[in-house]
């Protein structure tokens, strides 16, 4: 149930969002707008042709008035239109491929929850064993590794040494067919996106259930004659996640942000790989739009694991 | 025995059978009809750019223009070979047919009386009028293509300079929607003195001065010279072009042409149907085609996907310089698709613009004085332009330039080897460097500047190599990661020495001459060399309001000023390659655009 100082925070919070929002997308407006060239120059294109068309399109006033029509559109959810593809309204295209990232970033947190939480707690039960040995070793390559070098190895053994075996199947399709990735075909970016931080999660985990399953409450059920198993799901889980929940802010942000270097190796038509192309393609309107759409994002990824924080340890209030 | 060797005879006959009809079933596509043709008629290929814009009045890319000539109609169009037929006119209109005035000033066109929009409207002289004085008013990139009408300055200044947009799209609305406005409200200023429609099925047009080079510039595709449906535009002015139809429905992308956008996704697909009863001829076989929009890197996946008949055809929709060496390589070493690849010559020239005349810029190049000229001539015999096409392009993906600045096959071509400045003698080079450089102070620090990707890293080390062996001279490589700004740079003259190129737009030397050299490019704000001549001028003026046939010895005198004057090293002439499925009947190039789809079939495989 949400306090009034919960609301309280959720405001202040949402202030900031939106404080953040404007920071960032003005760097980024002011940025991608004095990068040499533009969208519309070509060998055809010159001169009085490429001045009318600066000019159609507003790219020829004050980057602060360029700026205050953006927000004027961003208010009412109208990102602008494309220069690439003159005119095409952005937000249904940041929209639509939203949901593919959207897509990558549920499995890749599914991976990264899943394989962390689980590799933590069965080194934790198994501590010092062979298997608390090989977790950990596994956890500790997880974090050490690059996102992208998991991504090129999975490219080299999927596609080059066992592509006659695969044929293919653990790639995306591109362009974006209509529907979304198959379980095959998301499994490969999902695992490169998320092996990072399960790294971490595995750790904090395993650190937060050894500290649980010495308290007095785990060995006093166990002397209640409870299995092994439940103490651990029901009794010493929940109260280990807590630590772990303090990472999920970071955790969501950096799959969130990996997912622009993942998309562009495996070519997934999300919103990364159009941040990517927008830029060499000076579409600013997009390159805006996608940015702030990511900024967006982490503030509200971050002010949902706030709160899930609340539910998890009734301890913390707002 | 006999009844044994019956029962052989029948196995054996069973077995025949099953087979043949195993085989039949594992090709599943086969299915026939009588005329050879496949039951599906569906063309499936890929392209590696999205279009900017499918509006003729706003067009300027190939990749625009390549698939808008299937939905579009000009008055007269480009057949396969590249010679003017008649499209919407009954005729190309020459003074032998009284379709132009004996003082070349007034063209009278007669419109075929069966020409319809998809939408089922009927097109009259009227739709001719409104769709060129809107592509003036726009001011797009091929508006330049109409500007000899009577009146054109006069509708330009009259649309203006569009308005700032004020969100996002607001401005471009605005400007278009008062286009719109004023075209339907028959404003006489937004209606070019020059042109008018007497009668339903007559357009006549009034020259400001002579054109030897309009009905060319007309008939380009997909573009100002198209014919578009005032109705629908009106319905959405911005994002007409983008919109889906179906047939005979009023809005959307409605044109003429045997083929309608059936359905859009950006950078994902378009979907392009044939229209049913159309007017023209040849009707079209395909009854759809279907276009995936894919990342250039997507190429060789692409490839193994044609090979697997997942796609009938790869280089369509201005990608014919997409398949890499090593990609056209492999389907040459293929038995079974060898035969399958198209390799035919584009209408693109690449070569090195010296700085010529921008002084700001300077460098060692500039100006007519002998050690200028000497210098350019020395930087240019230094090249082996054969060696060049066999080391870059393996002397598949281009050819040496060899025969002037306009590509092999085009109207203007000088001959294989008629360019002086082709010739690759390092000792002439060497000698004329010494002459008119012997301290090497001149050419120290040079730079040569040029967009980075595809031919172009290759052609300037080899470049960058051929100066340091035959000259002695090493030249600094300035690669340009962003196309956009080496442009930009290039049109304004801010290189010494960079790479140059042309794709022409239609078949006429005025294509190349105006748009590159001399007093008219500087206008147009495209002299990239900065080279202006009086001479030039006064030939190219002449040259543009003679007919072609007269007018073929003064652009030859023009290409000669320019090799005279050495503003430029040719370089290489590009090839275009295909993989297309023998299959697919019709399909093909010239050097300007794909064949059209419209005589396009797929036979039974």
């Amino acid at each position: 149930m949400l306090t009034r100082g919960t609301l309280i925070y959720i405001g202040q919070r949402l202030v900031l969002i939106v404080f953040t929002v404007l920071v960032v997308s003005f760097g980024v407006f002011a940025v991608v707008h004095s990068l040499p060239g533009n969208a519309f120059v070509s060998d055809r294109v010159h001169g009085t042709a490429l001045q009318i068309l600066l000019h159609q399109y507003g790219l020829d006033q004050p980057i602060p008035v360029q700026y205050w029509n953006f927000l004027k559109g961003l208010v009412h959810g109208n990102l602008g239109v494309s220069l690439y593809i003159r005119d095409l309204p952005i937000t249904p295209l940041v929209l639509r491929e939203l949901s593919v990232s959207a897509m990558l970033g549920g499995a890749a947190l599914i991976v990264t929850i899943g394989l962390g939480i689980t590799f933590g707690v069965l080194a934790a039960v198994r501590q010092n064993t062979w298997v608390d040995y090989l977790l950990t070793s596994i956890a500790v390559v997880g974090y050490s590794v690059p996102s992208f070098v998991i991504a090129s190895l999975g490219i080299l053994i999927f596609g080059q040494w066992l592509n006659n075996v695969s044929h293919g199947a653990f790639f995306y399709p591109e362009p974006w067919t209509g529907t979304y990735g198959t379980l095959a075909e998301l499994s490969l970016p999902a695992i490169a996106l998320g092996f990072y931080t399960s790294g971490q999660i595995t750790r904090i985990t395993r650190a937060s259930m050894l500290e649980v399953i010495q308290q007095d409450y785990i060995r006093t059920a166990r002397a209640k004659g409870l299995e092994n198993r439940i103490v651990i799901i029901r009794h010493a889980l929940r109260n280990a996640l807590v630590p772990v929940t303090s990472i999920l802010g970071p955790t969501v942000i950096g799959i969130i942000t990996g997912s622009v270097v993942i998309e562009n190796i495996f070519g997934i038509p999300g919103l990364g790989k159009e941040f990517v192309e927008s830029i060499f393609q000076h579409d600013y309107n997009v390159t805006v739009g996608v940015f702030t759409i990511y900024a967006v994002l982490i503030g509200f990824a971050n002010l949902t694991v706030d709160l899930v924080y609340t539910v998890i340890d009734p301890r913390i209030r707002y | 025995m006999k009844p044994l060797t019956f029962r052989f005879r029948a196995v054996q006959s069973a077995a025949i059978l099953g087979g043949i009809s195993l085989l039949v079933a594992a090709c599943g596509n086969s299915t026939s009809t009588t005329s050879g043709l496949a039951a599906s008629q569906v063309l499936k290929f890929p392209v590696y750019q999205t279009a900017g814009t499918f509006d003729p009045g706003q067009a300027d890319a190939e990749v625009d223009t390549e698939i808008m000539q299937n939905v579009f109609n000009n008055l007269w169009r480009f057949d396969d070979n590249l010679n003017l037929v008649p499209d919407i006119a009954t005729t190309v209109p020459t003074q032998a047919n009284n379709g132009i005035s004996s003082d070349g000033l007034t063209y009278t066109v007669k419109l075929k009386s069966n020409v319809k929009f998809n939408n089922g409207d009927a097109m009259t002289s009227k739709d001719v009028v409104y769709s060129w004085n809107r592509a003036v008013a726009l001011q797009g990139g091929y508006a330049s293509n109409l500007s000899a009408i009577a009146g054109y300055s006069a509708v330009q200044k009259a649309a203006g300079a569009p308005p700032s947009s004020s969100s996002g799209a607001g401005g471009t609305t605005t400007f278009r929607q008062n286009i719109e406005n004023k075209l339907t409200a028959n404003d006489p200023a937004f209606q070019m003195s020059g042109l008018s429609a007497p009668d339903a099925s007559t357009v006549q047009i009034k020259l400001a001065h002579a054109c030897g080079w309009c009905l060319t510039a007309w008939a380009l595709q997909g573009s100002t010279g198209s014919v578009v449906d005032q109705k629908a535009i009106a319905s959405d002015p911005v994002n007409w072009w983008s919109k889906p139809v179906a047939q005979g429905q009023a809005a959307g992308m409605v044109g003429t042409g045997p083929f309608y956008l059936a359905a859009y996704t950006a950078k994902q697909s378009m979907v392009f149907k044939a229209v049913s009863n159309w007017w023209g001829s040849p009707k079209p076989t395909l009854t759809e085609v279907d276009i995936a929009i894919h990342d250039p890197s997507a190429i060789a996946g692409d490839v193994t996907a044609w090979e697997q008949g997942n796609f009938d055809l790869i280089g369509y929709g201005g990608n014919s310089g997409n398949l890499t060496y090593p990609l056209i390589q492999g389907i040459k070493g293929n038995s079974q698709f060898a035969s399958q690849l198209l390799t035919k010559p584009k209408g693109r020239t690449t070569w090195l613009s010296f700085n010529v005349g921008w002084t700001a810029t300077g460098g060692p190049f500039v100006g007519e004085s002998a050690a200028a000229k000497g210098l350019r001539t020395a930087f240019a015999l230094a090249v082996d332009k054969a060696g060049l096409a066999t080391t870059v392009c393996h002397d598949v993906q281009c050819a040496p330039a060899t025969g002037g600045l306009i590509t092999k096959g085009l109207v203007g071509y000088l001959g294989d080897g008629a360019d002086p400045l082709s010739k690759f003698d390092a000792a002439q080079a060497k000698s004329l460097l010494t002459q008119y450089d012997p301290t090497g102070k001149l050419t120290a620090n040079l730079k040569y500047s040029y967009n980075a990707g595809g031919l172009n890293d290759p052609v300037a080390a080899y470049l960058q190599n051929a100066w340091q062996t035959n000259l002695n001279v090493k030249v600094t490589l300035d690669p340009s990661s962003d196309a956009s700004q080496f442009i930009s740079n290039r049109l304004s003259g801010k290189y010494v020495m960079s790479r140059d190129g042309w794709q022409f737009d239609y078949n006429h030397p005025q294509d190349w001459f105006d748009n590159l050299w001399g007093s008219v490019a500087s206008a147009g704000g495209s002299n990239t060399s900065g080279f202006i001549d009086p001479t030039y001028d006064s030939v190219l003026k002449q040259a543009d309001q003679t007919p072609l046939d007269a007018a073929l010895p003064l652009y030859k005198q023009l290409a000669q000023i320019l090799q005279q004057d050495v503003a430029y090293i040719p370089l290489y002439y590009s090839v275009a390659n295909f993989a297309i499925h023998s299959y697919v009947k019709g399909a093909g190039s010239n050097s300007q655009a794909d064949y059209y789809w419209n005589e396009t079939s797929i036979q039974s495989h």
